[in-house]
């Protein structure tokens, strides 16, 4: 059931309907069934593993709080159910794999995906418990609700225990809220079928095919790609907030403008906000703490620890390796020069130098991203390789253009041309759009032209995944 | 009052040593938003610096609380009364 499904439109319509009309009292158990309905939909499988480390998790939070063999065994449970799941998906298809008494196989492996932001928020429950931040929660429905919601489940944002447990008997639906919710989740539909979606078929052709590209081509799958992730992504999380906020609570926002930092370390602070907290809370400050009397070196070791167990949370592989290793150096390079820096952007050319950092930060970052995307080293290093090499060939108009407007027809490179106006026009705007999408009112304008335009442009025919729901 | 005062002067002094930045003027009502370079990356080089300075430690938790450089002087207020 992804997101951007007819089954899923239905099953979400007829959620929102039945928990508005029940009583407050009633609809944590409501939802807690629609969520569990959600995950079982997939396979039973993934239902059963969500109970089985749910019930493990509660019961041993009960009795935790100091309690360090108890706690270090919670953590090295969720931390191997992170990375089995990831394991799982690094071998991509045509698989079975059995854990215990339980078989994934191929066809499960979606939510069974979706479980290393599951885990996060255990890992995150017990570590508030055990420093007795939290309170151990006492209803076992209160708390597989809090880390098996349905908008969050698949791909979060993950949220700390703090940040949702006190919503879970406070669901509240006004007018207003229902309508904030609704242009949210119109606004992520748009995002995903219109923006990204389109961008699909170039990033695809660019990194799939394993043709050796001009280099200005290869450029521009590096940049589309970047931007097809924040569309898709962003688009989710929208999805999943607007979700959320139909059916009574606040999820916290994962994206700011992403892609108008000037800094890589500012980049981190705006995209995938609610993971990079979870790590700094978790893994980052808890490092740098302990070392703080080394001082640089402490943020260094604690930048280092971070994107490593980040970079395996987001899959083992060597391309995942090298994607964490790019970030260590951009914000190892960014820590060292912040004092030469912080005097360069006090200087009367601000401006100048605000836009020369968010070019050079997207540059680090798409570059970055060769790596996410691509399925394998050599074909990662390939397109490196045509980056810099044979930038503009003869010829380089036609071919620069031929392999992003897939088809070869003069309707696809006006396709093309559609796809990026549109996305380029959405970046340019998107601080105004983003307020009309958060407004509690109804807007007959707003809700027409997204619904045409999905309709008109919108990908319908390929049923494109969300990238994120394979971490 | 006067050791409040001597506090929060020794706090700037650490402050601009540690942004290397001599004009810098901090208060209690300071946060990391108005100081371009304290972030998540030199947040516990500047702890560092103040513990150095005070002769002190902090915990993890409240270093974890410090928001504003009004939190810093009530936990140094408080240390120096335990002391």
């Amino acid at each position: 059931m992804i997101f951007n499904s007819l089954i899923f439109l239905c099953f979400v319509v007829v959620t929102v309907i039945i928990n508005y009309l029940l009583p407050e009292r009633f609809r944590s158990f409501f939802l807690l069934f629609c969520s569990l309905a959600f995950i079982g939909y997939y396979n039973i499988e993934s239902l059963l593993a969500v109970l089985v480390f749910s019930l493990f998790t509660f019961y041993i939070s009960r009795n935790i709080r100091g309690n360090r063999l108890l706690y270090i065994a919670g953590i090295l449970l969720n931390a191997y159910a992170v990375i089995m799941f990831n394991y799982f998906f690094a071998t991509r298809q045509g698989f079975d794999f059995s854990y215990a008494a339980i078989s994934f196989n191929v066809n499960s492996f979606i939510i069974a995906l979706g479980l290393s932001f599951y885990a996060l928020q255990n890992i995150s429950y017990l570590t508030e418990v055990y420093f007795g931040r939290w309170q151990p929660e006492l209803s076992f429905k209160n708390f597989v609700l809090y880390n098996s919601f349905f908008p969050k489940v698949v791909s979060g944002p993950v949220m700390l225990p703090r940040e949702f447990m006190p919503q879970i008997d406070r669901n509240v639906i006004t007018h207003e809220r229902l309508a904030a919710g609704f242009n949210r989740f119109l606004l992520g539909l748009f995002k995903k079928m219109v923006l990204a979606d389109r961008l699909a078929p170039a990033v695809h052709s660019i990194f799939d095919f394993g043709d050796a590209n001009c280099g200005l081509t290869t450029l521009a799958g590096a940049y589309l790609f970047t931007i097809q992730l924040y569309f898709d992504f962003s688009g989710y999380t929208d999805m999943a907030l607007g979700i959320a906020k139909m059916l009574g609570y606040d999820l916290k926002e994962n994206f700011n403008l992403p892609l108008r930092a000037s800094s890589v370390s500012e980049f981190w602070r705006r995209w995938h906000i609610s993971l990079i907290s979870w790590f700094t809370a978790y893994v980052y400050y808890p490092l740098v703490y302990r070392l703080r009397s080394y001082k640089k070196a402490a943020a260094v070791a604690g930048i280092l620890a971070t994107f490593l167990i980040s970079g395996i949370w987001h899959g083992i592989g060597i391309t995942f390796f090298l994607w964490a290793c790019c970030h260590i150096a951009y914000l190892c390079f960014e820590l060292l020069t912040k004092r030469m820096r912080s005097g360069l952007s006090e200087k009367p050319s601000y401006l100048f130098y605000k836009l020369a950092g968010i070019f050079i930060v997207f540059n680090a970052v798409s570059f970055s991203n060769i790596f996410f995307r691509s399925g394998s080293l050599s074909s990662a290093l390939l397109m490196i390789k045509s980056l810099f090499s044979d930038f503009f060939p003869a010829g380089w108009l036609h071919d620069f253009i031929a392999p992003l407007a897939v088809g070869g027809h003069q309707v696809d490179e006006f396709n093309f041309y559609i796809s990026i106006f549109m996305a380029a026009a959405f970046l340019l705007f998107e601080r105004r759009i983003n307020r009309i999408a958060n407004s509690g009112g109804f807007s007959f304008y707003y809700t027409t032209a997204c619904v045409l335009l999905i309709f008109l442009l919108g990908i319908f025919s390929n049923g494109e995944r969300f990238i994120y729901m394979q971490f | 009052m006067r050791e409040h005062m001597d506090t929060s002067e020794r706090l700037q002094q650490v402050f601009r040593k540690v942004f290397q930045k001599d004009d810098l003027l901090v208060s209690a009502s300071t946060t990391a938003k108005d100081i371009r370079m304290w972030d998540s990356l030199t947040h516990l080089e500047l702890i560092a610096a103040v513990e150095e300075e005070f002769n002190i430690k902090f915990s993890f938790s409240e270093v974890m609380q410090f928001n504003a450089v009004g939190d810093m002087l009530v936990a140094l207020s408080r240390k120096s009364g335990e002391i």
